[in-house]
């Protein structure tokens, strides 16, 4: 089954300098049946002014990627780990037993787009971890690029979590077959362009699709399109 | 029951508050121990009260306290989901195994 969420059925907001939207539960927005797709808990499409950000906070037990987009993301922590990503970088954060961190814009002058994914992660209580990963941004061309996966490798970020993001850019007119075991889900979110997703539906930019029950998607790209697919539990 | 530091109690996805102190007081504890620290609100039953206990493994527990260097806040590690509320006292229980002290102005961002 393929639920599609268009880009406006999201909780969008503006404080100026921060805008986004939410595509679960977070903030002001709270839904009792919009809190979670597996493991996902949080998918949030922000982007923060120059020279600004969140101040110190905690986070626990949760896995936390962000995907910069656009501009570049500062991030602090209380092990010590001070790092800016940009585009072609993934940050990866472990809060697991409790972690402090800010994360804000850097620049004086660009804003940064980025995607912040929370997971509930496998376990609780491990120790809290940090990592930044580069992807080769070339070799997600029309094929799915792992980016961040369990197991740590060249490019990867590892995850506590039975989880594979790919993120790819598929050229207008090419397609990709995706299969994965019974059971699990997929989360397919369009960060630019157009995709027919299976035999009928149809994401374009920041729409997104929750998939179930389905052990092959076929995803063709209607436009030059940069997709996110997230293979869960 | 101590009442001049802040306590807040909200949820560690998405930040929802169930219970601000400063908003709402309510008498509190705070009781360390070598395990961890065991805090005492006492509260009537709510529909916040009844979100504590359903989401009692994601819950962010906050102290704050004003200091000469500014607002100190300390943060609770609930571990384990070791929340519980007594309705015959009127009791919220919760238990954190750990903490970390800050002052947000250390950090680049606050």
């Amino acid at each position: 089954m393929i639920a599609v969420y268009p880009a406006g059925s999201r909780y969008s907001y503006d404080h100026g300098w921060l805008r986004g939207s939410f595509s679960f539960s977070f903030g002001p927005y709270y839904d009792p049946d919009n809190t979670a797709f597996g493991p996902l808990r949080v998918f949030n499409d922000d982007t923060i002014a120059a020279g600004r950000g969140f101040g110190a906070h905690p986070h626990s037990d949760m896995e936390i990627v962000s995907v910069v987009l656009r501009g570049s993301l500062k991030h602090e922590d209380s092990l010590g780990n001070v790092a800016v990503t940009s585009f072609g970088e993934i940050q990866r954060m472990s809060a697991g037993s409790g972690i402090i961190h800010t994360e804000g814009n850097p620049s004086d002058t660009e804003e940064v787009t980025l995607l912040q994914l929370w997971f509930s992660p496998e376990r609780r209580g491990i120790a809290p971890g940090y990592e930044v990963s580069k992807y080769d941004p070339e070799q997600m061309v029309n094929r799915l690029l792992p980016v961040v996966a369990p197991n740590p490798a060249p490019g990867i970020a590892a995850i506590h979590q039975d989880l594979t993001i790919y993120l790819s850019k598929l050229e207008s007119g090419h397609s990709l077959v995706f299969t994965q075991p019974e059971g699990r889900k997929i989360f397919v979110f369009v960060i630019e362009g157009a995709v027919q997703a299976g035999a009928r539906e149809r994401l374009h930019t920041r729409d997104s699709a929750r998939i179930t029950d389905t052990r092959s998607l076929e995803l063709a790209a209607l436009d030059d399109t940069f997709f996110m697919l997230i293979d869960l539990p | 029951m101590q009442t001049q530091n802040q306590l807040l109690i909200k949820h560690a996805v998405g930040g929802r508050t169930f219970i601000d102190s400063k908003k709402d007081p309510v008498p509190y504890s705070v009781e360390a121990s070598p395990e961890g620290w065991m805090f005492t609100v006492q509260t009537t039953w709510n529909d916040d009260v009844r979100e504590i206990i359903r989401l009692k493994d994601e819950l962010n527990v906050f102290i704050f306290e004003e200091t000469e260097r500014g607002t100190k806040k300390t943060w609770y590690y609930v571990k384990d989901g070791r929340v519980s509320y007594d309705g015959t006292s009127g009791k919220l229980t919760l238990f954190a195994g750990s903490r970390i002290e800050y002052f947000p102005g250390d950090y680049s961002f606050y």
